[in-house]
């Protein structure tokens, strides 16, 4: 493929999509009324957790179910800050200390494990945080939460609030996307698919899970704290199995590996729990019904699902004759360009 | 590829800083209300509770009193319609604060009523308050609620703080002869509470406190607890729930293990409720407690609620269902005074300022808190007529007050109960 041929392809379907969904996400607050918008922020803040569950469980089949723990430590710090009399900022400095360490600690004990192993760990590193916050009542207010956390002036209402989550939930899937496409996320690809190859090629496979760990906690912790905001208030419910059961549940009824199915998961998942449960009592019921359904017919989750179906109907179109149509198959660099990435299914 | 992505990253980027520049800079248009709490000549009524989750049946049963009050009395008072829009918290802070959120702004509710478990009222009562609307609570038991985090807008307005409830347990154990008491408490917010307001009053009597036991939730196992406590020189024990299958666990537990005749036992209202007593009434007989409810209380007030309750639902009443059905109450008489024309700080002051002569509850008024100050019943598990089991009272503490006998500015100085600080 030339150069010449790249400006054609920068208007592609997907791109205007995209397009066309950031702009309405811009225009939400000036359509919707304010507890939609409220609902909308709550979205994108389960879209954040999501994507830091995704970004182990895309690139290295590291499936973490507690990762609650370390968005509840976060905002358990900025809650502990405001309650003392600290400024925004200190809190936001806090935050991000207590969400290094905690990610540390998830780091250090889950980097020598893969698998269920990992999956038990993290498990129970979560339990262990919800413990804490149950019983350490005199730092976390116990049972009762931390309430009267206020948000920052400068985004006090709820429209203010929902750009400052749009800004970085775009931020955070961006930044997230050039980690899986640097040469670090080529080095945790590789650990995925063999860690004994990659340690033989002289790569440290702990190490590297390490990093992951904690790259993935910043996000993690970034959405604890916008939580907290949104919220104004903290509890243990917020460190609870069920909040990192529903992010691993986002995942993959979105589609695990890629960027845009934690969001979607997210979206389906809060709307579920915030206005599905308005009208059906048994809304839990059909959010299982959902999950069950989408494990049996759409294994890769809903992008992978509408990603098959696209496939087939391009590949129906070509042999029907009409080649041109067939934008990503069919020219040797192209084909080349898919198999390095071929294994992390990420378009 | 690798280049448009970065290029394609960069377009997105630089577009959304630009559009969020642009429009923090106008602000879309914000909802407004209005001053009065039923403008056209209907209140409406938010009502937070769990009915689904894992405290579902005590939300249902607040519900049910609710609904029962308005099914007597005719949805109307005076000129005033009262329409209800009920939501489910599923027990969930999170969920409570959308769904408060939801009636607040979406259905534009007047007054919220609810939700039940502590920490989902504590996350709601601050951005209710805010919001100025007024706020009742049925069932909430958190002492803050109405201390050291009161607020003007907000009125427990059918149930008492967990302290307070048991600070006359603490009293009559005293009074009855007994110096040495071991307590078996849940071990959070509740639990501490409850087992403080029974500590403090005992102790300050002159009773000495042996040993404390906290239990976690979702304890299936009491046995530990139960041998801990025959191991001890106590000579009585007080066990406190917070409801569910602790109460009927527990009690088949100190009767496998011969208790029942070697250790006086006293009960919170809760571990001896209607849900223990349909389980294991036959066990429970002659078990003592200590609420601010009895549904033995022979009085034409209780008697025909309890009455009205089984015919509608086939079982006695507990707690949770006097509570809605008393707010209920609360709500209606505060309409009366007040009308429909009513501020919110307006319909508070004329609900704190209803003084009952005889209630669900007893004689009862609100405090400068806008907590319930009344009487609270040391009851005995009995068999009525109909071959049911149900708590009656045999003493009586009138006027009890969340500060019991102590001073309220020096026991707010204090910090809020936990497990280390249960005011021995």
């Amino acid at each position: 493929m030339t150069r010449l041929a790249r400006p054609g392809r920068l208007v592609t379907l997907p791109r205007v999509a995209l397009l066309v969904t950031l702009a309405l996400a811009v225009a939400v607050p000036y359509v919707l009324r304010s507890y939609y918008v409220s609902i909308l922020a709550l979205a994108f803040i389960a879209g954040l957790l999501a994507a830091s569950v995704n970004m182990l469980a895309g690139q290295m089949h590291l499936v973490s179910i507690g990762h609650a723990g370390i968005a509840a430590s976060a905002a358990y710090a900025v809650g502990w800050a405001s309650h003392h009399g600290y400024g925004h900022a200190t809190q936001l400095a806090l935050a991000l200390v207590v969400t290094l360490a905690v990610s540390a600690v998830y780091g250090v004990t889950s980097m020598r494990t893969s698998g269920i192993f990992f999956l038990m760990v993290t498990l129970a590193l979560g339990m262990v945080v919800f413990g804490l916050t149950y019983r350490l009542s005199r730092v976390t207010g116990g049972e009762n939460g931390l309430p009267g956390i206020w948000r920052p002036p400068v985004v006090a209402e709820m429209w203010q609030f929902y750009y400052l989550c749009l800004a970085v939930l775009v931020l955070a899937v961006l930044a997230l996307r050039v980690v899986e496409r640097s040469p670090f996320g080529l080095v945790l690809r590789g650990i995925r698919d063999s860690e004994s190859r990659m340690s033989s090629l002289g790569y440290s496979v702990a190490a590297n899970k390490f990093v992951a760990m904690i790259m993935s906690g910043v996000v993690a912790g970034t959405a604890g704290v916008l939580s907290v905001w949104h919220a104004e208030f903290v509890s243990p419910a917020s460190a609870d199995f069920l909040r990192s059961a529903l992010a691993v549940i986002m995942v993959i009824v979105g589609g695990v590996g890629t960027w845009l199915g934690p969001l979607i998961g997210a979206g389906l998942v809060t709307g579920a729990e915030h206005l599905l449960s308005t009208h059906v009592e048994r809304w839990p019921t059909v959010l299982g019904l959902v999950f069950i359904a989408v494990v049996l017919f759409a294994p890769n989750g809903i992008v992978g699902a509408a990603r098959d179906l696209a496939g087939r109907l391009r590949r129906s179109r070509a042999r029907r004759g009409h080649p041109e149509t067939d934008t990503s198959a069919g020219t040797p660099p192209a084909a080349t360009e898919d198999s390095v990435t071929s294994s992390a299914p990420n378009r | 590829m690798g280049q448009s992505i970065t290029r394609q990253a960069r377009w997105v980027a630089v577009s959304a800083a630009a559009g969020l520049v642009l429009l923090a800079a106008c602000a879309p248009p914000s909802d407004d209300d209005d001053g009065s709490v039923a403008e056209s000549g209907t209140v409406k009524v938010g009502f937070l509770s769990p009915v689904t989750g894992p405290v579902a049946a005590a939300g249902i049963e607040m519900r049910e009193g609710w609904e029962l009050y308005w099914q007597e009395h005719g949805e109307t008072v005076g000129e005033i319609t009262v329409e209800t829009i009920f939501e489910d918290d599923a027990g969930n802070p999170d969920t409570a604060l959308t769904k408060a959120k939801r009636l607040i702004e979406e259905e534009q509710v007047d007054v919220i009523v609810g939700p039940l478990l502590a920490n989902t009222a504590l996350a709601v009562a601050d951005y209710v308050t805010r919001a100025g609307i007024p706020s009742l609570q049925p069932v909430t038991a958190a002492d803050d609620l109405t201390q050291r985090k009161h607020h003007p807008l907000l009125l427990r307005a059918g149930s008492y703080t967990g302290s307070q409830m048991n600070f006359p347990g603490g009293q009559w154990a005293y009074e009855q002869g007994h110096r040495r008491a071991i307590t078996l408490c849940p071990d959070y917010a509740f639990g501490w509470e409850s087992c403080a307001g029974f500590v403090r009053a005992f102790t300050a009597a002159g009773g000495e406190i042996v040993d404390q036991l906290w239990f976690p939730l979702g304890t299936q196992d009491f046995s530990p607890y139960v041998t801990e406590m025959r191991g001890t020189d106590a000579d009585i024990a007080f066990v406190t729930s917070a409801g569910g299958a602790d109460g009927p666990t527990f009690v088949r537990t100190y009767h496998d293990f011969g208790l029942t005749d070697q250790l006086p036992l006293l009960t919170n209202c809760c571990a001896m409720d209607q849900a223990t007593l349909r389980d294991v009434g036959e066990l429970a007989e002659g078990i003592h407690s200590v609420s601010y409810w009895a549904e033995g209380r022979d009085s034409p007030a209780v008697q025909g609620f309890v009455q009205a309750y089984k015919q509608a639902y086939g079982k006695l009443p507990s707690l949770n269902v006097a509570g809605g059905y008393l707010t209920a109450e609360v709500l209606a008489r505060a309409l009366e005074t007040a009308g429909g024309e009513a501020t919110a700080e307006e319909l508070i002051d004329a609900a704190s300022s209803i003084r009952f002569e005889e209630s669900l509850y007893g004689p009862l008024r609100y405090d400068e808190y806008n907590n319930p100050v009344g009487p609270v019943y040391i009851r005995v598990v009995e068999r009525n007529s109909d071959g049911e089991y149900w708590n009656v009272p045999v003493e009586t503490y009138e006027d009890v007050s969340q500060f019991w006998t102590f001073d309220p500015e020096e026991y707010l100085q204090q910090p809020p109960y936990d497990r280390e600080h249960t005011g021995q």
